[in-house]
């Protein structure tokens, strides 16, 4: 008798186990899959972002952005050496903060010798958000506003309509701090970059808060020559500026009647069990 | 810039100048004339690239042949077009400031002001520099040889440092054919530095920019305080006056005769394919001798080396040139010896004849 009572409570024990398992998984696939590939969360600016290692970047969420050489005709253009970049973002106080974060052994900030080059990062935005522009460095027609930051020469503000073409802004919206730690493979650049979301100009890309704004990113290693057109690119991502971030709301209604479906299938398959082992005695 | 076709080519003159070119500046150089003096190397740098990261530079530069050069082991550096189609350029490399040579520090304060009696020499890291190879060149005494060879920028009318730039900030002048670095296009990349095989774009390592030879345009364009007309100072101030200065395409100047009629006049690795205005007489040596000092009928300096630096025709040009010589030593009268002898610098420098064109 006591070991009947054992058995069943076990039994209901396994089901009740599986019934929250099942139910986990379902709830939980859709907030996971919530953000796809190609987009970058903003987090509301909370903390301190005014630094590259300031303590508010640890509520930021983070996107692993992959990198691959750009296609240009410099020579060795296919020769590049970063591979990824960690992309934060965060927006407040009438502040927009990136913070990017990549993987490079050697510090080079110098360009004072014929052979020197300088690490350096770019963020690059359609000057008109409603539409992508070709990604290598925009077109004539569809421009793109870059924050350039290299260690040699700190933050610039570009305008692009094609490779070749980068012109600098006379007074630069952006500013960028960095800073470089760590030693051999754990080595990385850390940048920062602050924009006031308010800031406007000609050719300067406006930053919506009622829709997604494209974004692509590029990384030069300068001790491995990369300057120019030789250097590590991503595809187009994006910014997610606007509202309900959580993606269509039939998502979550058809993962709900999902998870209420299995739940109630467990619940009658452990009831079943049940009966028919109690049956059998 | 990177094709050439027939249209370029100027209805009155069979002259090759570059598309979008209306003339071409050029220079030819006899270096049976040079004496290594290094007065237009100063001349050069005292006008233009005296200091601000500009210590290394020198756009002109005479080093003597055979030899490292300047920088050292340009030669072998890349650069230039794989072919004469323009198509394809060579991959080059950016020399280190150890093959440009790296101004020394000199024990000048221990001898001026701390009595030190040690002779005057350079502090450290002198292993390296311009020149460092002077005079040396090759052979065996008493048949030893040597020559200079002055070299500036060849303004060439397939530049491809030109084409190497990424952001178009190097170009070739319409009026005159001069290439030029836009400093304000400049970002620093230096693929133009590496895209040139004779090494005559240089890095700025202050202004971040990249700088060449201007040809002393502003000197051509009557810019000096005289507003008179004057050739490059390299020219100007030589003191065996061994360089012409004019244009490709003005068929009563010498620099067409000696290049085009006569075909005396060559350029600097023509297998580079980016067609040098700079051209050379190439040097014309006695013949060697034996121990006992007596002349025999060999060439001192190899016209297999001369074919490497100028090419398979130095070897008409140097017969032709042989030609002429035998032809005066005859009492016969020779053009091309007028024209390698002169001494009129209303002819040596014929700058101002399209001015009213």
């Amino acid at each position: 008798m006591r070991d009947t009572t054992s058995k069943r409570r076990r039994t209901l024990l396994v089901a009740a186990v599986v019934a929250v398992l099942v139910t986990l998984s379902a709830v939980a696939a859709p907030l996971a899959s919530a953000r796809p590939a190609h987009e970058i969360p903003v987090a509301p600016a909370t903390g301190d972002l005014s630094g590259p290692t300031t303590d508010g970047w640890e509520d930021v969420p983070a996107a692993t952005v992959p990198l691959a050489s750009a296609p240009s005709s410099v020579p060795n253009a296919d020769q590049t050496s970063v591979e990824r970049v960690h992309v934060q973002a965060a927006r407040g106080d009438g502040q927009l903060h990136l913070r990017l974060q990549w993987h490079d052994a050697t510090r080079d900030v110098a360009t004072n010798e014929t052979r020197a080059f300088a690490d350096s990062v770019a963020v690059q935005f359609p000057v008109n958000t409603s539409s992508r522009p070709p990604i290598a460095m925009g077109g004539p027609t569809n421009r793109v506003n870059v924050w350039y930051w290299s260690g040699a020469t700190g933050t610039e503000e570009l305008l692009a309509g094609g490779a070749g073409s980068t012109t600098r802004f006379q007074n630069p919206s952006v500013n960028a701090t960095a800073v470089h730690r760590g030693s051999g493979e754990n080595a990385t650049w850390t940048v920062v970059y602050t924009r006031d979301v308010g800031a406007s100009g000609a050719n300067r890309t406006t930053i919506a808060d009622d829709g997604d704004v494209d974004v692509a990113f590029a990384v030069w290693n300068g001790s491995n020559s990369e300057r120019a057109g030789r250097k590590s690119v991503s595809e187009w991502h994006y910014f997610p500026f606007g509202p309900g971030p959580e993606g269509p709301p039939y998502e979550t209604v058809l993962w709900t009647v999902a998870g209420i479906a299995i739940v109630g299938v467990v619940a009658v398959t452990a009831f079943g069990v049940h009966r028919a082992r109690g049956g059998m005695r | 810039m990177s094709s050439q076709n027939d249209q370029s080519q100027s209805e009155d003159t069979h002259i090759n100048v570059a598309d979008g070119v209306d003339h071409q500046v050029a220079m030819v150089m006899d270096l049976n004339k040079c004496i290594g003096c290094q007065t237009c190397t100063i001349a050069c740098k005292s006008l233009w690239t005296e200091g601000g990261g500009r210590e290394y530079m020198y756009w002109n530069n005479v080093e003597t042949k055979p030899g490292e050069g300047y920088p050292r082991g340009w030669e072998d550096s890349g650069g230039g077009w794989e072919s004469g189609e323009h198509k394809e350029r060579k991959t080059g490399e950016i020399p280190s400031e150890e093959e440009y040579g790296r101004p020394w520090e000199f024990n000048h304060s221990e001898i001026m002001y701390e009595g030190s009696d040690e002779p005057l020499r350079p502090r450290e890291g002198a292993e390296w520099g311009p020149n460092w190879d002077e005079d040396q060149g090759a052979g065996e005494y008493p048949n030893s040889y040597y020559f200079y060879l002055p070299r500036i920028c060849n303004h060439c009318t397939h530049p491809s440092c030109v084409e190497a730039c990424p952001r178009s900030a190097l170009y070739k002048r319409a009026e005159d054919g001069i290439v030029l670095v836009d400093q304000d296009r400049c970002r620093g990349y230096r693929y133009c530095v590496e895209g040139c095989p004779y090494k005559k774009v240089y890095y700025n390592t202050v202004s971040k920019n990249s700088e060449k030879c201007i040809f002393c345009y502003p000197r051509l364009e009557g810019e000096g305080p005289d507003g008179e007309t004057y050739a490059p100072a390299c020219a100007e101030e030589c003191p065996p006056q061994l360089r012409l200065v004019g244009f490709l395409d003005d068929e009563a100047g010498p620099i067409y005769k000696l290049v085009e009629e006569y075909e005396v006049a060559l350029p600097l690795h023509p297998e580079f394919h980016t067609q040098p205005n700079v051209y050379y007489i190439p040097p014309y040596a006695p013949p060697q001798h034996t121990d006992e000092g007596e002349t025999v009928d060999v060439e001192r300096i190899p016209r297999q080396y001369l074919e490497e630096l100028f090419g398979e025709r130095v070897h008409d040009a140097l017969d032709t040139i042989e030609r002429e010589r035998q032809r005066v030593r005859q009492g016969g009268e020779s053009e091309l010896m007028e024209l390698l002898q002169h001494k009129n610098p209303a002819k040596q420098y014929r700058l101002e004849v399209f001015e009213d064109a």
